[in-house]
């Protein structure tokens, strides 16, 4: 991305992080307050729109029955793709977009589903109706709107923040079919007949940016310019690392990197946190609606 | 290309072992499905200059998976590119259509497009870019044999090849996967163990330099199991690193001779 | 008849009469990013559009000595509609809509006073309940309107139709595929000029003249929206600045 940035305001940028200040006043390991909302998007099985800053993103999540891969028959299957609108920045027309939304996509992708398919924090078992012919299958739509930043991040916060409000409706299997004949099902008309979906699994994303010799977290467009490289660690409820995907640049010494994953750790904790209760507070806000 | 083994395109069927039991593909004694043991890389091949026509080039070979590299450049940057200070990397990653079990599509798939941005990012570290301004150099891979490991043997082999171009680098990158099976650690794994793998771990380093310029995780990994993996795949990477040093040598020594 | 569009009381699907618009939304400054954005609702349908320029001509040799270089891009959310589906950017459905935003934004915008710059409007459909097109074009002048570029005179467009023997306005997705004429105009309304106008399938010349007399109307009274919008966001403005006090 393209940042306009003179030299004396870089000196200042740079200058400022070496010594633990940033521009708008946050610590090095500081989260800009961000706000979530809920089903936002009707037409989706679950929605979120996620504003942290400047950065803005809609995610929805649709589910769709389909058949089971062959290979993997008791189990659904998840697609995510993240489209970067033009409205986010000029760069992003026509094909402009394609290979930050492919690195967004697959790298989200990876720390929620592994790179086969098989990843701890969505179960994909749970998709399944009927094992080998007819299960659920998710599709994760991320939309940038709006680019302020640490895009990665704010995404892993809007596809939990819209899984968690996904309802898949009840399905009625209403012949026991025979191994080889099609089953006959019903989806459940009642718009309150459906089940959640456990989100406690899935991981939040800590990128860590590199400025000289420091790192930050959550950074701006502007901190971004300046980066020498970046990691993104993708932790769980567990304190487990889920996925750690490093966002070019230059290289970095192991052992800088084993102290960004336990930094990664530690601000994953209050995040995490902040999520689960700004998840909550968006689904009373959509309660005290209706 | 100096044949000077015979080759091995044996025709086993790798692709048969699907989705099964780690226990399958490794015996309690710690051995796995090809004789290895848990940490034991697969034997390599390395070569440079294996297509004439490129500035430089390179062919790897770990087990079944092979895979060739060349690069073209520096060349003038196009015209529609604005002014840069430094020089391009213009990465582009292929699966020949016979790569795997099942023929390829024609056209750019998005896995080649991941690939191609993973390797450029692997490689933009260690490039001394600076050294060519407003040109452009071109690494185009090509996989021949998709068995497992792709994008790490794809890495170290275009380090190779730009080495063999006469690219300017801070350090050769070495490249190494590693995959995890219940609580195993299995190094280089194949295709069929990928497969199954419930994490994955991929490391790219310049050795002599100890930094790592590129890293992929998936999967849930706790503390214990994250350092071991780390540790195990840094040390592969410095033992690939002087393979590829003495394959660097033996061929310089040729032109030699 | 597959479809009653109309009720015997005279009513539509959703409930309204048939010269009555959708319910409307707007809202200004969406994008902080951009120099000027907005958002419009009409009904279940919403788009956003943003506005970077006038800025440097991005490709040389496009740059006009005499006037403002417009481009224009539309595109499609993939959940904006019903059934999921994945759509490529620049298909020809969003090439063709893309012209017709840009060449009837172009009308009002004063190229003439911007010479040897680029205003880029990107417009994105995050629901699609018919009318994209109308919704998007009064996206488009709002946001340019926040961005501050000078217009003769706000572009605002609606869709009317004709189903049922009844001239319809606003026409939802389900109207739309009704089968019947529809008709797109966008209209200057202080100068009262046409600067679109579509329509497919056929109709009489006297019911076309009764169709875009609604249609027409329909313009003027979104266009009467959308001035008290900018008039309500500029007061906000000058609020916050502390310009005038309420």
């Amino acid at each position: 991305m393209v940042v306009g940035l003179s030299a004396a305001e870089r000196r200042y940028l740079t200058d400022g992080i070496a010594q633990g200040l940033r521009n708008d006043g946050r610590g090095l390991y500081d989260f800009r307050a961000f706000s979530v909302e809920l089903a936002i998007i009707p037409q989706a099985n679950g929605s979120a729109r996620v504003r942290l800053g400047a950065t803005d993103v809609i995610t929805s999540v649709k589910a769709e029955l389909g058949r089971p891969q062959a290979s993997r028959p008791s189990q659904g299957r998840v697609e995510i793709n993240i489209e970067c609108s033009s409205t986010a920045a000029p760069q992003f027309e026509g094909r402009g977009g394609e290979d930050l939304s492919l690195e967004l996509s697959r790298a989200l992708y990876r720390s929620l589903l592994c790179n086969n398919g098989t990843g701890p924090a969505i179960d994909l078992s749970a998709l399944t109706v009927i094992e080998g012919k007819l299960c659920w299958n998710l599709f994760i739509d991320g939309l940038v709107l709006s680019s302020d930043g640490n895009l990665l991040d704010v995404l892993a916060i809007a596809v939990k923040a819209a899984l968690s409000n996904t309802g898949i409706p009840k399905v009625e299997v209403t012949s026991a079919a025979a191994a080889e004949q099609e089953a006959d099902f019903e989806i459940s008309d009642n718009p309150d007949d459906f089940s959640g979906f456990d989100v406690s699994h899935v991981p939040v994303i800590i990128t860590l940016t590199k400025v000289g010799r420091t790192y930050i977290v959550d950074a701006t467009e502007e901190e971004e310019s300046q980066m020498s490289s970046a990691i993104s660690i993708a932790v769980n409820s567990a304190g487990h690392v889920c996925g750690i995907t490093k966002r070019g640049g230059a290289g970095l010494d192991p052992s800088v990197l084993l102290d960004m994953i336990s930094v990664a750790k530690e601000v994953s904790k209050s995040l995490l946190s902040t999520v689960d209760a700004e998840i909550m507070a968006a689904e009373s806000r959509g309660d005290d609606q209706m | 290309m100096a044949a000077s083994r015979v080759s091995s395109y044996s025709l086993e069927s790798q692709r048969v072992s699907l989705a099964r039991g780690s226990s399958a593909l490794i015996s309690p004694e710690g051995v796995r499905e090809d004789g290895r043991s848990p940490h034991e890389c697969r034997p390599a091949f390395l070569q440079t200059g294996a297509v004439n026509a490129a500035a430089g080039s390179a062919y790897a070979e770990f087990g079944q998976t092979k895979v060739i590299v060349s690069v073209f450049g520096p060349r003038e940057s196009k015209k529609a590119q604005a002014y840069s200070d430094i020089g391009r990397l213009n990465c582009n990653v292929s699966f020949a259509t016979f790569a795997g079990s099942v023929r390829g599509k024609a056209g750019q798939s998005t896995e080649e497009k991941e690939y191609s941005q993973m390797l450029y990012k692997g490689l933009e570290g260690a490039v001394a870019l600076h050294t060519f301004p407003k040109t452009t150099v071109d690494v185009f891979a090509l996989i021949l044999q998709s068995g497992g490991g792709d994008l790490p043997v794809v890495l170290s082999c275009a380090s190779l090849a730009l080495a063999d171009a006469g690219i300017v680098m801070y350090d050769l990158v070495s490249a190494i996967s590693l995959s995890r099976l219940d609580t195993n650690l299995l190094l280089d794994a194949t295709l069929g163990e990928e497969i199954n793998q419930d994490g994955s771990l991929m490391l790219a380093c310049m050795a002599s330099r100890n930094e790592v310029t590129q890293l992929l995780l998936t999967g849930e990994w706790s503390q214990a199991n994250l350092s071991e993996g780390l540790k195990l795949c840094l040390d592969a990477c410095t033992k690939l690193a002087g393979l590829m040093r003495s394959t660097l040598k033996e061929s310089t020594s040729n032109i030699e001779d | 008849m597959a479809l009653e569009f109309i009720s015997p009381e005279g009513l539509r699907l959703d409930g309204r009469r048939p010269a009555e618009i959708r319910q409307l939304r707007a809202n200004l400054g969406v994008i902080d990013k951009a120099d000027g954005s907005a958002t419009f609702e009409m009904g279940n349908t919403k788009v956003i559009a943003a506005v970077y320029g006038p800025h440097e001509v991005q490709n040389r040799s496009q740059q006009l000595l005499d006037q403002a270089l417009v481009k224009c891009e539309y595109s499609m959310a993939n959940f904006s509609t019903g059934d999921r589906r994945r759509k490529q950017k620049g298909d020809r459905r969003s090439v063709e809509i893309s012209l017709v935003i840009r060449q009837s934004m172009e009308a009002a915008i004063m190229t003439h006073l911007l010479p040897r710059t680029q205003i880029d409007i990107f417009v994105h459909v995050l629901q699609a309940d018919g009318g994209t097109r109308s919704a998007c074009i009064n996206a488009a002048s709002l946001a340019l309107a926040d961005a501050g570029i000078p217009m003769r005179d706000i572009v605002a467009s609606c869709a009317s139709g004709y189903l049922n023997n009844t001239p319809l306005l606003d026409l939802n997705y389900l109207e739309d595929s009704g089968g019947g004429p529809d008709v797109t105009i966008a209209l200057l309304p202080k100068l009262d000029k046409i600067t679109l106008l579509q329509m497919d399938a056929k109709l009489p010349l006297e019911m076309f003249e009764k169709v875009f007399e609604l249609g027409n109307k329909g313009c003027v009274a979104i266009a009467n929206y959308m001035r008290n919008v900018l008039l309500e966001n500029t007061k906000d403005l000058a609020f916050a600045r502390g310009v005038v006090k309420v």
